[in-house]
């Protein structure tokens, strides 16, 4: 071979591994693609099947509503569980075979039909109802009757849908159906029980009528002869006789009374009594009450004070419904007032953006206890049964005045203090439906006052919420407070002292537990279940002397009102906020000496300490101050430690303290698992190496209260 | 001398109104039933009706209406009495043509001014 051909031969190779190397190459990359689409393919059929199977699981789901779709040959193509469980067909029974037709009554299909006909204008056969409802796009459900395959009729609720592809097209349509029969089942009986309940009142109605009749007849005879044999024995002479024959008299006037105020409570109750609302001068209504209260006033030498504020003016009211109730709040301030006072005092307070006319009726007479005072309103219960005895009166009077309160859209509360006398207010709309005019007064008193505290005075030492019904009790305080440099918010009840509470997170809140919207109980229990407004010092004040209920709901602090200045000062001083406060670290173990080490190392390393020997106390003490760490012991008398974490974690105010357990138990793994995510760290009480649970506690206070922003 | 016609089926409440307005001066006859007070309102020609309302037969808002349409005692004012208290009962017996309306028990002081009033003689 020659050189030349030597080259050939080798340029030859050379093209021909190029070519090789090119179409292995082009192989590669045909492979390398053949595989993508594969992949691609594959990852669709899968997010496809994945869909699928989604779309079938949501239908089986749904076990309680049928779903049946159709195809555009009317065929049914879809039939899930529900519809399995509610008609009684199984899938393979009736996908493909049959029209969801055959599930509903022909008379009511024919009867829809016809409907749809005039609707439409066009011809709508009874098997073309479900189709051209689809078409009418009118989703919302209407009650159907379906058939079971064992022939049983059932209410259900159906809505029909069109089905429509990717593209547009219509496919076919879908019927969802629920089952009506326990929800109309329910409906008959609420119906029925309704109907009892309307029937028993009308019977009741009828037989207090008959009854009240029927004792009315001998009552005016047993009245009717003891008066004319009173007369008689008077004229006679026999004035031996005279004691006893009044006292018949007396117990009949008595029975009339209670068959009077029973009928009038039934009367009230049914919703018989129907206001007449008129404008009228309230002073007009004061004069009335002076006059017609005199001989109970008199009676027991009691004196009667009325005030009425200049701006009162007019209301609207039923004016002889209004009297009943004053009346029956000053018979009773007389009757348990001896040698007293007894005020009606009247004033207008706007609340809310409405006027509301105020009668305040205070006596000083024997008062109630706290125990008394909570049956009060409850029908044939005065304070106790001996009081009967001694002062006559149904029992009815106060259950009749709420009542008409309520009516007139008005509110009643009281205030007592037993041995010292009862303050009972009623609040009324002034002009409940809006009829009067005549206006004369644009702002109270109160909003005055309240002005003047919120502008003029900076909060150099905090600010104070005082909520109290009592427009006098908030001037009071809201001027020795502002003279001490508080700022001072007001709210008149207890809703409006809960915005505020939100609004301005005062640094202090004094409280009053009877006010007419929203007891303080009620309004204590809102502010510490919410975040914002747990931590804020409540002092109730208040002339119902339960102090224990107050701080076990929370208060910081419990007065009894009239309160002190200096005492009441002091109080609000010790809550309000100090400048820098410590954290405040409570320790919670049953071992003392424990206790004075942990608090002896935490006050030296800067920390403010609490004690507490078991769950429960520590409980109590964060009712007043709100601890930023606790330190916790698990095994512990009272309450131990997993009890006392219950309680804490439960409380919002209190869910975000941090707590480090200190224990000396074994812990297994379900006590384990009791403290995850309640605890911060678990550290162990090794009784050999006290020094390093101390130092190991210092260190988790210090992290923990360092995160704090 | 005012003569009174007291209407009332009771036995004792009728003895004992009836004697109470005896003794303060009042001439009293009695009817113990509907059609008895109309009867009696024309042949004893009183001054004033004191009718009951429950009353067997006919009842008082039934008898006042008849007295009112008889010539001889149409212009015989009618108290109505009646111990249903329910509200309606009053319209009612006005609505019967009864002049006036009281309940019972009677607030007897009450009842002899309200005859003073329609019989124009002084409460006694």
């Amino acid at each position: 071979m020659d050189d030349r051909e030597l080259e050939h031969l080798r340029r030859e190779n050379d093209l021909l591994r190029a070519e090789v190397r090119v179409s292995r190459e082009a192989a590669d990359i045909t492979a390398r693609a053949v595989i993508d689409q594969f992949e691609k393919t594959e990852q669709m059929l899968q997010r496809f099947e994945r869909a699928n199977a989604e779309r079938v699981a949501v239908l089986d789901a749904a076990t309680t509503v049928s779903i049946i779709a159709a195809g555009l040959d009317g065929r049914i193509h879809v039939f899930n569980r529900g519809a399995e469980h509610l008609l009684g067909y199984s899938a393979t029974e009736v996908v493909g075979r049959l029209h969801p037709q055959v599930f509903h009554l022909q008379e009511e299909l024919a009867a829809r039909a016809e409907v749809l006909s005039k609707s439409t204008g066009a011809p709508v056969q009874p098997d073309d109802v479900l189709a051209t409802l689809a078409q009418s796009r009118r989703t919302e459900p209407m009650r159907w009757t379906y058939v079971k395959k064992d022939g049983t009729a059932f209410p259900v609720e159906m809505s029909v849908t069109l089905l429509q592809g990717g593209d547009g097209a219509v496919s076919g349509f879908l019927c969802a159906g629920t089952d009506l029969t326990e929800r109309e089942r329910v409906q008959s009986e609420i119906r029925t029980a309704m109907e009892a309940t309307e029937e028993a009142n009308r019977t009741k109605s009828a037989f207090l009528a008959n009854m009240s009749h029927e004792l009315r007849t001998p009552l005016n005879a047993i009245i009717g002869y003891s008066e004319m044999l009173i007369e008689e024995c008077e004229d006679d002479g026999h004035d031996g006789f005279l004691p006893d024959l009044k006292n018949i008299r007396t117990a009949g006037k008595h029975l009339l009374g209670l068959i009077n105020s029973v009928l009038d409570l039934s009367k009230i109750e049914a919703g018989k009594v129907e206001l007449s609302l008129e404008p009228f001068p309230v002073r007009e209504l004061l004069t009335e009450l002076t006059t017609l209260s005199k001989p109970l006033v008199d009676k027991n030498h009691n004196r009667l004070v009325v005030h009425c504020d200049e701006n009162v003016g007019e209301m609207v009211s039923d004016m002889l419904r209004l009297r009943q109730i004053l009346f029956n709040l000053l018979s009773n301030a007389c009757k348990f007032t001896e040698n007293g006072t007894v005020t009606l005092a009247v004033t207008r307070v706007v609340a809310a953006g409405h006027d509301f006319i105020e009668f305040h009726i205070a006596d000083t007479g024997i008062g109630m206890t706290p125990e008394q005072a909570t049956r009060l309103f409850t029908p044939f219960v005065q304070a106790d049964a001996s009081t009967t005895k001694k002062f006559g009166g149904t029992g009815l009077g106060l259950s009749i005045s709420k009542k008409l309160c309520e009516l007139m859209s008005g509110a009643i509360w009281f205030e007592s203090d037993a041995g010292r006398g009862s303050v009972f207010h009623v609040r009324l709309p002034a002009d409940p439906e809006g009829k009067r005019v005549a206006r004369d007064v644009p702002e109270s008193s109160a909003t005055h006052a309240l002005a003047a505290h919120v502008s003029g005075i900076a909060p150099a030492q905090g600010t104070v919420l005082v909520i109290d019904d009592d427009p006098t009790v908030r001037d009071l305080m809201g001027r020795v407070l502002s003279r001490q440099g508080y700022r001072v918010l007001e709210a008149w009840g207890g809703d409006e002292g809960l915005r505020q509470a939100r609004a301005h997170h005062p640094d202090v809140i004094m409280l009053d537990i009877m006010m007419p919207d929203r007891d303080g109980w009620s309004v204590l229990n809102e502010l510490k279940s919410h975040a914002e407004t747990a931590d804020i010092p409540v002092l109730l004040a208040t002339m119902v002397d339960e102090k224990e209920k107050g701080l076990a709901l929370g208060a910081a602090e419990y007065l009894i009102k009239p309160l002190e200045r200096e005492p009441f000062l002091a109080l609000i001083d010790k809550h309000r906020p100090k400048c820098e406060r410590e954290p405040v670290v409570l320790v919670v173990d049953d071992d003392p000496q424990i206790r004075e080490m942990m608090t002896r190392t935490l006050t030296k390393a800067g920390w403010q300490t609490m004690e507490a020997e078991n769950g429960e106390v520590a409980l109590a003490q964060m009712r007043s101050v709100r601890p930023d760490f606790i330190v916790l012991d698990l095994m512990m008398p009272v309450m131990g430690g997993f009890e006392f974490l219950a309680h804490a974690r439960a409380n919002p105010a209190w869910r975000e303290i941090p707590v480090v357990v200190a224990t000396a138990l074994d812990l297994n793994a379900q006590e384990r698992a009791c403290l995850t995510g309640r605890v911060d760290a678990v550290l162990e009480k090794n009784a050999g190496d006290r020094a390093g649970l101390y130092a190991a506690v210092v260190s988790q206070v210090e992290t923990a209260l360092k995160q704090k922003p | 001398m005012v003569k009174v016609l007291l209407v009332e089926d009771n036995d004792m409440n009728r003895d004992m109104l009836s004697r109470r307005l005896e003794r303060r001066g009042f001439t009293v006859v009695v009817a113990v039933d509907g059609l008895e007070s109309v009867e009696k309102a024309t042949s004893e020609q009183p001054d004033v009706i004191l009718m009951d309302i429950s009353l067997p037969g006919i009842d008082g808002f039934e008898a006042t209406r008849r007295i009112k349409t008889m010539a001889g005692s149409a212009r015989m004012p009618v108290i109505a009495l009646t111990a249903h208290a329910m509200e309606g009962a009053r319209d009612q017996a006005l609505a019967a043509g009864c002049d006036d309306y009281d309940t019972k028990p009677v607030e007897f002081q009450r009842l002899l001014e309200k005859i003073a009033r329609w019989t124009g003689s002084a409460a006694v």
